[in-house]
């Protein structure tokens, strides 16, 4: 498989605190890559860094294995790399038809988009109900459809998302995860954030743990799941009442085995 | 005889025009975050323009008013390039100061030019009045509403339907998730304010043959527009059209129903801009955030 | 000699000097010192508003009711010149209270904005209450009070130096700190103690009072006032220029931008004082080049000057704009 993303020896902080230390990781084409941490360990930098929203002290962002360290963050997009920021963020006085419409004002997505548009409508069959609706009127979880909708309206090679499950209940969270995997079977590349380690660890292929700024620990989901390291700080404190690993299969996991579309 | 006809229309008419006023200073605001004083020197910039093509040339400020919203829109630009972009980031007080600056700078060029005479540019229907029973409608008055509002619906048609519309929108509410989308940020806000830009100067055109023309007659319009935009809080396009008409039938009340009125309406943009910032700091359409 | 020493002395010396022109100075002189004067009391009342992160665009507003209290103390009660100073002082701070009370929490452009309307309106006011003010035409002012050329001067430069020193005295007291604090963010500086409503208030009467105070003067001086005069946008844009100028937030700033400003002044006339609107475009393009690319004014300049010649290292104002925040 060819790299499609690669971040190497990455330097970035806001002002004068130094959030990235020197992070390195890899997605390649057809991955589901996981990167999971504590608050504050670099996440979200890691995102904003990566789509150009923030520029980096040091290192180097390839995208399909060119640098585009000094491609402008709107530039990125049309390469094909889309994010879902944390928060969501929508366009709170607009509809989710129009948000999703500037989902796809880049010149890369814009001749497709009726027909991105109709997919995207039944990837998320609650939008299209939604249509016309405002987009700050909408709960959370619809909203996070939303902003995973919008940043697929790009037609992306590599979609990223930043804490898709956060503050969902289980059943939404559920949704959101089908309709990632669903994507990614579509041959979408996605490397997607998560502090919910257990759901984003029964999805991925690959992760990586960040702390304090510099990878932890990297392999595959299954390796990530057993090391000490992820058991210790992720998933301990459930562990007691689920007894020891292996740890379960969640029914997402299943569901993707069965296979979608 | 009752004012109350001539009340009602003489505050409709001047409210689409305050409409156009409010909603061409309230867009470079709304999308830059930086309030643009020298807004009321476009106004003054196009009504000079209507009034130099009248006189020198007889050409009908109607007719002219499409080139000169071009050339409003290329000045606009060209002061977003090179003044504006460069304090983006800076704190507010850098961003007031510049703009009340330029503002400055413009209105003394054209005292330069063209001293501080009153001039007034008069196409034939100026001059001219319609009356239905006792009221009495202004042609000049009618045709410069019926503009001002065709040129809003235009530009709401547009930030509706349009590609880089609805960019502009997007750019308003959230310009680092407008980035994210592809949108070109700075350019958007390059247009944005030249289309504000432009929109003043067509204020200008639109006002040349309604009041008299001075270089100083951008500052009063500023301060209403100001008014409207506080009125309204930022970003509805609703709470304009109300805060406009709000004013103008605040002031044509005045100057109908006070002794002395027509002097104290010019005080009616300073009480509604007082009162609101009493009651409600962030307009009566807007929230904290925005 | 050390810089802060060197500054002491010669500000000490600059006291002296504007103290002695009306006695000494030449009728043209002890002219262009007057106006310096009511300058400087201008750009310091606009500079300490400013530090307390509060941009005034009506700093005409204060100085025209001071002008109009000092011209009805003597037109309609005779009361005689310093008396009326006083009254036009109070005036001013009843003024500034009543802004700080209106805007509230109000910060940034809104609160830019309330001062642009609040000059607005009291000029209205002043146009449509003749009776009282004369209205547009104007009045003169009661010439069986005037006091002589001499005691106004001095009023003047007296004015100038208690305001420099009351500022010297703000920026030496934990008020600095305060004020730089709810500069940076009002919500923050509460959180640290500090009360900001309260200083607020105290902040913009005393300002106030200040550029009221230049108001009175300089209507004893002129001897006439219209609501063109008291408001004009003249002395709003001069307050933010020589601060602008010469360096906002510091003490020493508003002082040299006067002085630039003054000289800056005197040049215009003197070359082009018979084209209609020319100072102001020269203040106009002065103000704008110097937000755009002399942020920090002729102080931060000096400063620069000073830490090259003591060999610091490179100070952190590559980006003066943004640290301001």
């Amino acid at each position: 498989m060819t790299e499609l993303l690669s971040l190497s020896n990455i330097r970035a902080g806001y002002g004068e605190s130094v959030v990235l230390q020197d992070l390195s990781l890899v997605v390649r084409e057809g991955e589901m890559v996981c990167l999971i941490g504590a608050n504050g360990s670099g996440k979200t930098t890691t995102t904003r860094v990566l789509t150009g929203l923030l520029k980096p002290w040091g290192g180097q962002v390839a995208f399909a294995g060119t640098p585009i360290d000094n491609i402008a963050a709107n530039h990125r997009v049309e390469l094909g790399v889309s994010l879902a920021p944390e928060g969501r963020q929508v366009f709170p006085n607009l509809t989710v038809n129009e948000n999703l419409l500037l989902g796809s004002y880049s010149r890369r997505a814009r001749p497709q988009r009726k027909r991105t548009l109709a997919e995207v409508y039944e990837l998320f069959p609650i939008l299209a109900s939604r249509r016309t609706q405002k987009a700050g009127l909408m709960s959370g979880g619809e909203q996070q459809m939303l902003a995973i909708g919008r940043a697929l309206m790009a037609r992306p090679k590599l979609l990223v998302l930043d804490e898709p499950s956060l503050g969902l209940a289980p059943k939404i969270v559920l949704d959101v995860y089908r309709a990632i995997v669903r994507t990614a079977e579509q041959g979408v590349s996605i490397l997607f954030v998560e502090q919910n380690v257990r759901a984003a660890l029964s999805i991925a292929h690959r992760g990586y743990v960040l702390a304090n700024g510099r990878i932890a620990f990297a392999g595959s989901a299954a390796e990530l799941r057993n090391s000490k390291l992820v058991q210790e700080a992720f998933l301990a404190p459930r562990r007691t009442n689920q007894g020891p690993a292996p740890v379960k299969v969640s029914p997402i996991s299943t569901q993707r085995e069965g296979g979608f579309g | 005889m009752s004012l109350l006809p001539q009340f009602l229309i003489d505050s409709i008419l001047l409210g689409g025009l305050y409409t156009l006023m409010a909603i061409g200073f309230a867009l470079a605001f709304g999308v830059t975050r930086i309030i643009n004083f020298a807004h009321g020197e476009f106004i003054m910039l196009g009504a000079y323009a209507a009034f130099w093509l009248f006189t020198g040339w007889g050409l009908d400020p109607l007719a002219v008013m499409p080139a000169v919203i071009v050339l409003g829109f290329a000045c606009g630009w060209l002061l977003f390039k090179a003044f504006i972009e460069r304090v983006l980031t800076a704190p507010n007080i850098n961003q007031i100061l510049l703009t009340f600056a330029i503002g400055l700078v413009i209105q003394h060029i054209a005292v330069i030019l063209w001293s501080g005479n009153s001039r007034s540019t008069t196409p034939e229907y100026a001059l001219k009045a319609l009356t239905i029973g006792d009221a009495f409608i202004p042609y000049g008055r009618l045709i410069g509403c019926g503009v001002a509002v065709l040129l809003v619906a235009m530009l709401i048609a547009w930030l509706k339907w349009a590609e880089d519309g609805r960019a502009v929108r997007a750019v308003a509410q959230n310009s680092d998730a407008a980035t994210l989308m592809g949108i070109n940020v700075k350019g958007i806000y390059a247009l944005s304010f030249a289309l504000s830009s432009a929109l003043g100067v067509a204020t200008g055109v639109v006002v040349s043959f309604i009041i008299t023309v001075t270089p100083f007659m951008g500052f009063p319009m500023l301060v209403k527009a100001v008014a409207i935009v506080i009125v309204a809080g930022m970003g509805s396009i609703v709470g304009m059209v109300v805060g406009a008409f709000v004013l103008a039938f605040a002031e044509t009340g005045f100057a109908y129903y006070v002794a002395e009125g027509s002097g104290w309406a010019e005080g009616v943009a300073f009480v509604l801009i007082t009162a609101i910032l009493i009651i409600r700091p962030y307009g009566l359409f807007g929230d904290a955030e925005a | 000699m050390r810089p802060e020493l060197f500054l002491r002395w010669a500000g000490f010396v600059l006291a002296i000097a504007v103290l002695a022109v009306p006695f000494i100075g030449s009728p043209s002189l002890a002219d262009l010192t007057f106006r310096t004067c009511t300058l400087a009391i201008i750009a310091i009342s606009w500079n300490m508003m400013a530090g307390a992160g509060l941009i005034s665009l009506g700093h005409s507003g204060f100085w025209g009711v001071g002008s109009y209290v000092a011209i009805l103390c003597a037109n309609h009660f005779g009361i005689p010149f310093l008396p009326s100073l006083v009254f036009g002082m109070l005036g001013g701070a009843v003024i500034g209270a009543g802004l700080a009370l209106i805007t509230g929490r109000l910060r940034g452009i809104y609160f830019a904005v309330a001062t642009l309307a609040m000059s607005e309106g009291l000029r209205v006011i002043a146009v449509m209450l003749p009776d009282l003010t004369g209205g547009a035409q104007g009045a003169y002012l009661n010439s069986a009070l005037f006091p002589g050329a001499l005691a106004v001067n001095i009023a003047a430069s007296f004015g100038a130096v208690v305001t420099a020193c009351l500022s010297w005295y703000i920026g030496r007291t934990r008020y600095h700190y305060a004020f730089r604090a709810m500069r940076a963010n009002e919500r923050a500086s509460q959180m640290l103690g500090i009360h900001p409503m309260l200083y607020r208030v105290s902040i913009v009467i005393v300002s106030g009072a200040m550029a009221s105070y230049a108001g009175a003067v300089s209507v004893w001086y002129g001897g006439y006032l219209d609501p063109g005069v008291a408001f004009n946008l003249h002395i709003t844009l001069m307050a933010q220029i020589a601060p602008i100028l010469g360096g906002i937030y510091t003490l020493t700033g508003p002082i040299l931008g006067t002085l630039a400003a003054a000289g800056l002044g005197e040049v215009t006339r003197q070359w082009l004082g018979h084209v209609e609107g020319v100072s102001l475009l020269v203040f106009g393009v002065t103000l704008a080049i110097c937000v755009l690319y002399l942020p920090k004014g002729i102080q931060g300049g000096v400063d620069r000057l000073f830490r090259s010649v003591a060999k610091a290292p490179p100070a952190d104002d590559s980006t003066p704009t943004r640290t301001t925040r």
